[in-house]
């Protein structure tokens, strides 16, 4: 890690105690973490005259330093986007660097006042927004500036671009992935047996059947990822229920989790656990393993999943799979939303620390990345839309999940929701725990629900943690 | 892992007599002072007690980790850590381990030990079992291998269905393990997960009893053999006697580790096991910092842990001390 200004004594002391610390043991791991830091409040990193070339003011030879989460997409997409802010504004360095620890890496920087200009926040080991919302700068004039062709970023955007990255009314986060959740299943596969991928939880009890016949299983899960069959159930609920479901969830409400909406998809899925349509054994099952006995193995029908999956499958699916995704089923065939409604909401979210040393070069890294050479350069190297509209041709790059990600969104039309409580207070690690009992059979439907109740109290409960209400 | 072993004291502290004479203050007498006692000093200060203060201080506070500013609470984070149920498993937990680990790893490391050392022939001078050697280098190998390694290749072998531990029993007839989550059922995650580290830890004690049991003078065996005792009786009532310092500085070694386990739960489980049954201390106090961003909580959580592994050790010495062992004051490892 280069620290920019010089190491001062009480931060060589604080990181060189962290040190000693880790070898003298774990138990006082966090002891040292320093608590207080330099109070410089950092320059907004202005320095140049604002224009409509130069919206943020980036001064000349400026210097941008960047952490991008390397998972899944990688962070080279981030290098070329770097690559073209360097040819526009030739003297400046734009230094882009990978992490997966982002938290980790990041919080004595945090405290000690001299956090990167960019930050792609994501990941496992992401940092809770609740705890920095108060240290991003807001990004609407990211959003107002005009992109390198000349046209104003807002228009060039899918609509509700700003949502996932909206806290408590303030714009702070650019989720620049296009991301939505569905049911994922081989086309080829269901072709050759007449099988139609089903809309209700009824027509996922029949297509198991039907499944079970044939040798085959419905789901397969791993622990790491049990929760996305958390995920399924709310977004069908949601579906089935509409805002209402939605906002008790978002806002924490007790019994939430006792809605009809929700009791109705847990007993179907216990109906399911009890028939064994889930592969057996998945909470011991790593979940990129598991998944591969969907795409490759192919001993399960569907996998519920972000539309990261291609991609995340890419080395290990079975030739002529032909992924395709369809909408999350809901309970009943009369839902509050339609069945093509959909949870969308760009992932990859990038903040720029209002401390940072350059804020304007953040932003200005933000607008290279949201130029067309850059996104449609992501689109078709990860598979995966940004939320720049427009950019995958009718072929999907050759791919048949892209291509139904299009049809999906384009028959949701304005019908896409999204929420984030369990992200943003951190519910996921335990949510794990309940959901692996589940599925493996060990909890029923009521102790599932218990489980996920005692969970949202628990955060409810805690004077310390901050919340965030939502009312629409 | 912290397994940092203290370094042999040679004969133990000799006692001399020295006439104390006051000598005055010489440059050559500060200077010596300054570099011998006031560097050694500054940096424990700095280093290992002042970290400890911050700790105490922070547990105390609503510190989120990411900012600067935190609110001085009391000992709210101490109450809220007495109620909060999966923390109290998690101490559950590494209680457990810190009881069963230390336990079978001495008696296994010790048993192999007095195999390779006076389990031999009963005839001629007391040596262990043919090719001793070989035995003790092989089982000395997964201490070689780093922790993590250690837990993710067992996390292999217990996969359900394609690792080799379901294979295997499957083969020789018990389909009932056909497709077993040995990590994802909470019955078996526990004693799977005390396996793995006993797997990994066995060969450096045997190792470390080898030593010891070395150490001991082969007349004492021989006499005890004269006398007609048989292998199992010298082991337990000549050699665990000999060598109990060992014994017991490896109790609190081993329990120590137990009470990390850190590694070895991240590898095997890392949400924590089916019903938090492998979740540990450590493993709360990381997600509680991280990802939930509550260090002054996750500190407190620190200090427990920390307080817990005093209190191992203390029990762990009036154990020994109440038992007849030596003055734990006077207590060393000798190899």
């Amino acid at each position: 890690m280069t620290t920019p200004n010089p190491l001062s004594r009480r931060l060589f002391l604080q990181r060189a105690a962290v040190g000693t610390l880790l070898a003298t043991g774990g138990s006082t791991l966090l002891a040292a973490c320093a608590g207080s830091g330099s109070n410089d409040s950092g320059n907004s990193g202005g320095g140049a005259d604002k224009t409509a070339d130069n919206p943020f003011g980036l001064a000349e030879k400026a210097t941008v330093e960047a952490i991008i989460f390397n998972g899944g997409y990688g962070y080279d997409y981030v290098t070329f986007a770097a690559d073209i802010a360097q040819k526009k504004w030739a003297g400046s360095t734009f230094k882009v660097d990978p992490s997966t620890q982002i938290a980790q890496q990041l919080q004595p920087r945090f405290v000690g006042g001299n956090p990167p200009d960019l930050i792609d926040n994501s990941g496992a080991n992401q940092i809770g927004f609740n705890t920095i919302l108060d240290q991003l700068s807001t990004l609407d004039d990211v959003f107002e500036a005009n992109n390198y062709e000349g046209t104003k970023i807002a228009d060039t955007l899918y609509p509700g671009a700003k949502v996932p990255g909206t806290f408590d009314g303030k714009f702070v986060a650019m989720n620049y992935v296009l991301t939505l959740y569905g049911i994922w299943y081989s086309d080829s596969l269901f072709k050759e047996n007449g099988w139609e991928p089903p809309k209700t939880y009824e027509g996922l009890l029949e297509l198991g059947a039907k499944a079970k016949a044939k040798g085959k299983y419905l789901f397969v899960w791993g622990k790491e990822a049990a929760t996305y069959y958390h995920t399924m159930a709310v977004d069908g609920a949601i579906k089935e229920g509409g805002d209402e479901v939605r906002l008790a969830l978002e806002n924490l409400k007790e019994n939430c989790w006792s809605m009809p909406q929700f009791q109705g998809i847990f007993k179907a899925l216990e109906t399911m656990v009890k028939n064994g349509y889930f592969v057996p054994g998945g909470a011991g099952t790593q979940f990129t393993a598991a998944q591969a006995k969907w795409s490759n193995d192919q001993q399960a029908l569907l996998y519920p999943s972000g539309s990261w999956i291609e991609n995340e499958m890419k080395k290990a699916t079975k030739a002529g799979f032909d992924m395709k995704g369809v909408p999350e089923p809901t309970l009943t065939d009369a839902p509050k939303l339609p069945y093509e409604s959909l949870r969308s909401a760009a992932g990859e979210p990038f903040i720029i620390p209002a401390k940072g040393k350059n804020v304007a070069g953040g932003k200005e890294l933000l607008r290279a990345m949201l130029s067309k050479e850059a996104a449609t350069n992501f689109a078709k190297t990860r598979l995966a839309p940004t939320i720049v509209k427009g950019l995958v041709p009718a072929d999907g790059f050759g791919s048949t999940a892209l291509q139904s990600q299009t049809a999906m969104l384009d028959a949701a039309g304005t019908n896409i929701f999204d929420y984030q409580v369990f992200g943003l207070y951190g519910m996921n690690t335990d949510q794990l725990v309940v959901w692996n009992s589940f599925l493996s059979g060990q909890l029923d439907a009521a102790g599932l629900t218990k489980g996920l109740q005692e969970i949202t109290d628990k955060v409810r409960n805690d004077s310390s943690v901050k919340k965030i209400p939502v009312t629409k | 892992m912290t397994t940092t072993h203290e370094a042999v004291p040679g004969e133990g502290p000799q006692q001399r007599t020295v006439t104390r004479r006051r000598r005055p203050l010489t440059f050559d007498r500060v200077s010596f002072m300054v570099v011998f006692l006031g560097l050694p000093l500054t940096v424990f200060v700095i280093f290992v007690a002042s970290p400890f203060v911050q700790a105490l201080y922070y547990s105390l506070t609503d510190w989120s980790g990411f900012s600067s500013g935190m609110n001085f609470v009391g000992l709210d984070n101490y109450v809220k850590l007495f109620n909060d149920d999966i923390f109290l498993k998690a101490v559950r937990n590494n209680v457990l381990l810190a009881i069963v680990v230390p336990i079978v790893t001495i008696v296994l490391s010790l048993t192999l030990a007095t195999l390779v050392t006076i389990g031999g022939s009963g005839t001629g001078t007391v040596r262990g079992l043919k090719n001793a050697g070989f035995y003790r280098i092989i089982s000395f190998f997964p201490y070689v291998i780093p922790a993590i390694v250690i837990g993710l290749i067992w996390a292999q072998v217990f996969t359900p269905t394609s690792g080799i531990l379901d294979a295997v029993l499957n083969q020789i007839g018990l389909t009932g393990f056909k497709d077993f989550a040995w990590l994802g059922d909470a019955r078996t995650a526990m004693p799977a997960s005390m396996f793995v580290m006993i797997w990994g830890a066995v060969g450096f004690y045997m190792v470390l009893f080898i030593a010891a049991i070395r150490g001991i003078d082969p007349e004492v065996f021989e006499a005890a053999r004269i006398d007609g005792a048989g292998r199992f009786r010298t082991a337990t009532r000549i050699t665990v006697p000999l060598i109990r310092d060992n014994v017991q500085t490896a109790y609190i070694y081993l329990g120590i580790a137990a009470l990390d386990a850190f590694v070895y739960m991240q590898a095997l489980n890392p949400g924590g096991g089916p019903q938090n049954s492998t979740l540990v201390m450590p493993q709360q106090l990381f997600t509680t910092a991280f990802s939930k961003g509550q260090f002054g909580y996750s500190t407190a959580m620190g200090v427990v842990l920390a307080a817990v592994t005093m209190l191992f050790a203390l029990i762990v010495f009036t154990v020994n001390a109440l038992t007849g062992g030596r003055d734990p004051r006077k207590a060393k490892v000798r190899r």
